[in-house]
């Protein structure tokens, strides 16, 4: 199986280095696990009526160590919930990248891509290529290769799957 | 260090940076939170049809966080961990503490072990040496098999050299670290700390350094046992483990050496645990509030400090101090000391052990407001509204800033800096 090519709109870029997620709900908000409640926060601090702006398949963009702090998981799911379909990011903090890689939620680091992209930009990932490209002006930038057991709990759908997999075929293994 | 823990807990002769194992963790840890325990609880039951987790005795829980509950629906949750730990056989350990801090005391950090929690504040229990791994949602693997997948990590070592002066605190050297090594320098690494600095600090002050280990993008932090740590390990290790050091001739990514001999008293300005800056640079600015504790700092050394500086002196009118002792037996141990006296005279306010403070669930702060404090993070809104700010430092600073009402320099109260 092959991961899914992302396609979509930059629909934010989170330019500043060590972004602490908590700050897209809020840290107040980290114990609501209502989806719809979480969607409606997103952004509220910081962007007003973000939400609306979403469009399914729209990416975020992040600079280095995104995901800096606690990685608490509300921030996500409120975005994954509005339609967001994955961070392309200069790089991740490992906490954040490991959290959000169980959640089935593709992540790509890609140096470079701040200064590359604007928000509305459409991006395209290529996993197979193994390249970020970005029509509007042509350019190609190189993507960091997910690790083996990275790669098939994003190919399973998230860590629940991935693991329900494995041991289906541990189980076949001894019969 | 690293390679050998991993070696044994995958059951393997060698394993090397890179490799990609199935370890087996000597215990799983967790604390209950809406979105974490109750939903592995679920999902172990639900998705995988694993009724019973397998060797209960390998998983210990902790009640810490909402302690004590505000709404029926904190209650609720607890009620729910209660439940799941009596009908699985695993202890479920309420008001003793922050669990960080109670796994140490109970002896689950037996040096040698492999450990794993969905937080990753337990690299703090590296100070025992111990692989105390935050595997976040990766933990719930452990609650449906025994074992855990995951990709041996590259070591980097850091070696502190000098000596500390009076009034620089351990919570100063990781801060240090951060600021000369970068907050994300040692990413998806293992780091192994070592050094005069190290040999000659506490047991505490080293769970303070190690239980940071993320905000240097870290994996975890360890540092090889000693006297001290084999002293605290006898009479509570909970396994028959042989302490594991590094050899000699040990291969690391890299080899950092810090010297720490002018270090003065840190200061990390918001919005960044990132934002290290030399206390001196910040002083006078006028702060609301402090808070002394959390899994970081609130230990025996922290109220000693802090007891220091306050004694025979009060808290600035208007201004709200809030000690909170990592643990129970820590809050003993400093009313027996007479700390916790010398703290309520000064007008301290003092909680029983919670992670609460932490992240603004009580004490909570309102626009405008800024506090001093010893907790892990500063981002905006962690300790109430997203327009009060946080400045983390040492217990001795948030103690001479609960007197002066401003950011404060804690050396001059303190009889060994002056």
């Amino acid at each position: 199986m092959n991961l899914p090519n992302l396609r979509g709109r930059v629909v934010w870029v989170f330019d500043q280095d060590d972004f602490d997620i908590d700050l897209i709900i809020g840290v107040r908000n980290i114990k609501i696990t209502d989806l719809d409640e979480l969607a409606a926060l997103a952004m509220a601090d910081r962007a007003p009526g973000f939400a609306a702006t979403v469009q399914r398949g729209d990416l975020l963009v992040g600079g280095r160590n995104f995901g800096y702090g606690h990685p608490h998981y509300p921030a996500m799911r409120a975005m994954r919930h509005l339609g967001i379909a994955g961070v392309v990011a200069e790089s991740f903090s490992p906490g954040f990248f490991r959290g959000e890689i169980s959640m089935g939620f593709p992540l790509v680091t890609c140096p470079g891509i701040v200064a590359a992209v604007e928000r509305g930009d459409e991006i395209e990932v290529d996993w197979a290529g193994q390249y970020v490209h970005h029509p509007r002006s042509g350019q190609s930038l190189p993507l960091q290769p997910l690790a083996a057991t990275e790669r098939q709990t994003l190919e399973a759908g998230g860590l629940i799957p991935y693991l329900k997999a494995r041991r289906a075929s541990a189980r076949e293994q001894l019969t | 260090m690293t390679e050998k823990i991993l070696a044994r807990a995958s059951g393997r002769a060698f394993v090397r940076p890179g490799d990609e194992i199935e370890a087996r963790p000597d215990f799983v840890i967790s604390y209950d939170f809406p979105g974490y325990t109750d939903v592995f609880f679920r999902e172990a039951r639900e998705e995988f049809g694993v009724s019973r987790v397998s060797s209960p005795e390998r998983f210990v829980l902790f009640i810490d966080h909402m302690v004590p509950a505000a709404t029926p629906k904190e209650e609720e949750l607890h009620r729910g961990t209660r439940a799941w730990g009596l009908a699985q056989g695993v202890p479920v350990h309420e008001r003793k503490g922050i669990g960080h801090q109670v796994s140490a005391e109970l002896g689950y950090a037996t040096p040698g072990a492999f450990l794993v929690h969905f937080d990753g504040h337990v690299s703090q229990l590296g100070a025992f040496g111990v692989y105390a791994f935050g595997a976040r949602k990766g933990v719930l693997e452990a609650f449906v098999s025994e074992t855990l997948a995951m990709t041996v990590p590259p070591t980097v070592k850091i070696v502190i050299t000098g000596a500390l002066q009076p009034g620089v605190m351990a919570r100063d050297v990781f801060h240090h670290l951060v600021r000369v090594m970068g907050p994300s320098s040692c990413a998806f690494k293992a780091v192994e700390l070592a050094g005069p600095v190290i040999d000659a600090m506490s047991i505490e002050g080293r769970q303070t350094v190690c239980g940071q280990a993320m905000f240097l993008g870290a994996n975890t932090m360890l540092i090889a046992p000693d006297e001290l740590t084999l002293a605290w390990a006898a009479g509570r290790s909970k396994l028959d483990l042989a302490p594991v050091y590094p050899d000699p001739d040990a291969v690391y990514e890299r080899v950092v050496t810090i010297d720490v001999s002018a270090l003065q008293p840190i200061i990390v300005v918001p919005p960044s645990p990132a934002n290290t800056r030399d206390l001196s640079e910040h002083l006078g600015i006028e702060v609301h509030s402090g808070y002394l504790g959390s899994c970081a700092s609130g230990r025996l050394e922290d109220l000693r400090i802090a007891a220091e500086v306050l004694r025979g002196r009060q808290v600035k009118p208007g201004f709200q101090l809030h000690v909170v002792p990592t643990s129970q037996a820590i809050m003993v141990q400093a009313a027996r000391e007479g700390l916790i006296e010398c703290l309520a005279e000064a007008g301290a306010f003092i909680s029983s052990p919670t992670c609460d403070y932490c992240y603004g669930r009580i004490a909570t702060m309102a626009d405008g407001q800024r506090a001093v404090s010893t907790g892990t993070l500063n981002t905006p809104g962690r300790m109430g509204s997203v327009d009060s700010e946080i400045y983390l430092c040492n217990a001795a600073v948030v103690a001479a800033s609960a007197i002066e009402g401003r950011i404060a320099d804690p050396r001059p109260y303190l009889t060994a800096a002056r």
